[in-house]
């Protein structure tokens, strides 16, 4: 194959995030663990790194906590702005690693300026915008994220983020109108990867897999086919990996530098 | 053989030197120790003339005429070593007094820099004997047992060979164990166990089951098991500096500067006891009387991060001053924190300023404590924690922008609901925890808990339009909506049984009567309430 013909797929990648040499292609820059139950939310099983992602809707702090308790316990430092005064408690039992954990209590109008001091050295950086960002201000911040190879958790919708967490429905069971407490949720999140279903928080603070049995009867969501396993439900991915235009083109790459060696 | 090695230094029959010190008896000349109508010890002329440990008086007075006779006095002892002690703290940084006479000193806290363990003994005792005038018996092996046993014999255990050395040691060397000890030798003797290597075959369990706590601890010492570590002396100098003013000042570029000389000569002092200070308590003296004193923790302690810190906490205290002082002597600004009672509001915040304007006169001193001590190694980073440095780098940039208060680490304490068991700290300073987290906090909240934690004021109705009460017996009525104080209502959809504390009923004045409820409203949220005299309050929320 001519080496010419790679230069349009070389073009196109260039313009492609995270990928600027051809290593990146091959050694892939690992994705943070995140909990098992989790883990299906994700294109690449975990939390991806030099890249934004959104965390929205009911519970989203929640979410974004469970997501990073793991790295956190992996010695990797977090730091959350503009999160107002968590709960220590509902943190360490989220599973994170308190003393990987900083609470950035800085003015809301301050949060972009906090943000790109905060993405020299920390790994995670979860973020709750006091405001939006102009479009250059956004692609210097992501651009920064990209190079330093960090993770930015925003808790409200950003354009330029790669994986959309969206959480559509919570119902918690447990108060029973007032015959007991608060036990756990039931939370329906849409991802890049489809529809799923698990606890969070579960029983016992960290999230959890549907316990088999529970029907979804309140929501008009389930799909008819969605059967209650062990981890985290999954309903057909519409993006799988191979979906992926990206990956085509990584692939195509591939090969022309194979067929080039 | 890995371990830590231990130096015994032992100043032979300490009574006798400690008894010619306070009777003011020459050296050179006999000196003999009774106690119980026995000699205890006697000083090298003595012995040289016959007198032996055990003789009583009458035979002290037969074989050494010239002998002094002095009855043993515990507090000579004790008071005479002392001064010995305070030359030592100049030149070790970490030591334990085993009883006077006797120290214990972990090799590894000499100053690095000699050959090898022989010549550091060498210098310290060489420089302590020109100090004290004393003579020291060195011993080293790996248990502070076997220390003992070899600076009797003045000698050096190769390191992994204590083992062997104690097993050759006779079964009457336990005397030095201790008095319960001392009480087994005989026993011992009896059966047949000259030596502690005897001692040491007999099985753990057989000598345990025999001779109880007392046997267990005796075989563990013969066997060479190192015991718990020493506690190390506390020194008597404390570390710290302090500065008056000439005239009081509210700048905070002179305090800064001033700082930056003071943090060197701590540091400086510090240094010279060969440690390294990890943590550092700054106070400031305010010319009208107040202080403000916080401990802060530096990872690379520098006249400049002292510094730093000092300014820091100065801006944010004369701040604070100047913002209650504009706010009059009416109530503290800002809503009410709900779901706490006042008297432990008082507890959970720092002390607050006087309400009165001193920031016109302004600091008038300052004082830099050592408030943590370590030796040079203990202080090392671990190289398990990636990239520490960075972290404290970028967190104490932030700190410089948005005041110290603005990076806060979590930590947990006591307390029943989320915003009591909150402990955020600044960066870089020391928790201090309000209430124990390990006491008993009976109807505390229990997983999930809420994530964030509010404190405003909210009023709950029934369908019927009516405040709902709440009772110890339960609720007045089912709670319908809810009315937030923007105005804003929610209906509820569902809610827990409301559950009660009831603590400190024994003190009138701290009792807290409360009442939580959680509540998950028609938009999907659930809320934490609580209810305080009479009034509905958010502390939580789960987002």
């Amino acid at each position: 194959m001519d080496v010419m013909s790679a230069a349009p797929v070389v073009e196109q990648l260039s313009r492609e995030m995270g990928i600027s040499t051809a290593t990146a292609l091959f050694d892939r820059i690992p994705p943070h663990p995140v909990e098992p139950v989790l883990s299906p939310l994700f294109r690449r099983g975990g939390l991806p790194r030099g890249e934004l992602v959104t965390v929205t809707g009911e519970l989203s702090l929640s979410c974004a906590l469970a997501t990073i308790a793991a790295a956190t316990r992996e010695q990797k430092w977090s730091a959350g702005i503009g999160l107002g005064e968590p709960a220590v408690s509902s943190i360490a039992d989220l599973g994170v690693d308190l003393d990987h954990f900083v609470n950035l209590a800085t003015p809301g109008e301050d949060w972009l300026r906090v943000a790109s001091i905060l993405i020299e050295s920390f790994d995670i950086v979860l973020v709750d915008p006091g405001f939006l960002p102009s479009p250059s201000e956004r692609a210097r911040l992501l651009a920064k994220v990209r190079e330093r190879r960090m993770s930015l958790i925003s808790l409200r919708p950003l354009t330029g983020s790669t994986e959309q967490i969206e959480i559509t429905h919570t119902r918690w069971s447990g108060a029973e109108r007032g015959r007991g407490r608060l036990q756990s949720c039931l939370v329906r999140a849409r991802s890049q990867t489809g529809s799923h279903r698990f606890l969070l928080p579960g029983p016992t603070g960290t999230p959890a897999a549907v316990p088999a049995g529970t029907s979804d009867a309140t929501t008009t969501l389930a799909a008819p086919g969605s059967t209650a396993a062990p981890a985290a439900t999954s309903e057909p991915a519409s993006a799988a990996d191979s979906a992926d235009p990206r990956w085509t083109t990584i692939t195509h790459l591939r090969q022309v530098i194979g067929s080039v060696r | 053989m890995s371990g830590e090695r231990i130096l015994v230094l032992t100043v032979p029959d300490w009574p006798a030197v400690a008894a010619a010190a306070e009777h003011g008896i020459g050296p050179g000349r006999p000196v003999a120790v009774l106690h119980g109508g026995r000699v205890i010890a006697a000083n090298a002329p003595a012995r040289a003339a016959g007198v032996a440990v055990g003789d009583n008086k009458r035979a002290v007075g037969f074989r050494c005429p010239e002998a002094q006779v002095v009855v043993w006095d515990e507090d000579a002892d004790n008071r005479h070593f002392c001064a010995g002690v305070g030359a030592l703290e100049d030149l070790v940084a970490r030591f334990t007094l085993l009883s006077p006479g006797r120290l214990a000193i972990p090799l590894d806290s000499l100053r690095h820099g000699y050959r090898d363990e022989s010549s550091a003994v060498e210098a310290l005792v060489s420089a302590l004997v020109t100090e004290t005038g004393w003579e020291f018996f060195p011993g080293i092996a790996d248990t502070v047992f076997a220390a003992v046993l070899a600076s009797g014999q003045a000698r050096r255990v190769e390191p992994g060979r204590t083992v062997d050395f104690l097993a050759d040691q006779p079964i009457t060397t336990l005397e030095y164990a201790g008095a319960e000890a001392t009480e087994l030798i005989d026993v011992f003797l009896q059966l047949g166990l000259r030596t502690l290597g005897d001692l040491a075959r007999l099985e753990a369990r057989d000598v345990n089951s025999r001779f109880g706590a007392v046997g267990r601890h005796v075989h563990a010492l013969a066997s060479g098991v190192a015991g718990r570590p020493l506690a190390d002396h506390v020194r008597a100098e404390s570390l710290e500096v302090e500065l008056d003013l000439d005239t009081p000042t509210t700048r905070s570029d002179t305090l800064g500067f001033l700082a930056r000389q003071l943090g060197a000569e701590l540091l400086t002092k510090v240094r010279r006891q060969g440690l390294v200070c990890t943590q550092i308590t700054i106070e400031l003296d305010a010319a009208a009387g107040q202080c403000s004193s916080r401990t802060w923790r530096i990872e690379d302690m520098q006249e400049n991060a002292i510094a730093d810190r000092l300014r820091w906490q100065a801006e944010g205290w004369l701040a604070g001053a100047a913002v209650a002082a504009h706010a009059g002597a009416g109530p503290k600004p800002g809503p009410r924190r709900g779901g706490e009672d006042p008297h432990l509001l008082d507890l959970v915040d720092e002390p607050a300023p006087d309400v009165e304007d001193f920031s016109a006169d302004g600091i008038i001193a300052l004082r830099l404590i050592a408030a943590e001590l370590t030796t040079p190694i203990g202080a090392t980073r671990s190289l398990f924690e990636e990239n520490t440095g960075q972290i404290t780098h970028t967190l104490e940039r932030l700190q410089g922008l948005f005041g110290p208060d603005s990076v806060l680490v979590p930590g947990l304490q006591g307390g029943w609901d989320p915003a009591e068991t909150n402990l955020w700290t600044p960066w870089q300073q020391t928790a201090v925890p309000e209430r124990s987290p390990a006491a008993p906090w009976p109807g505390a909240l229990h997983a999930p808990r809420p994530t964030t934690v509010e404190h405003s004021a909210v009023d709950v109705f029934a369908a019927d339009g009516s405040p709902v009460e709440a009772r110890p017996s339960g609720l007045g009525a089912a709670p319908a909506t809810i009315r937030f104080p923007t105005g804003e209502t929610e209906a509820i959809t569902d809610y827990s049984g409301s559950w009660p504390i009831e603590s400190r009923w024994w003190d009138p004045d701290r009792v807290v009567y409360r009442t939580r409820l959680q509540v998950v409203t028609d938009s999907g949220r659930a809320l934490l309430l609580s209810r305080e005299r009479g009034q509905w309050y958010l502390t939580g929320r789960y987002r």
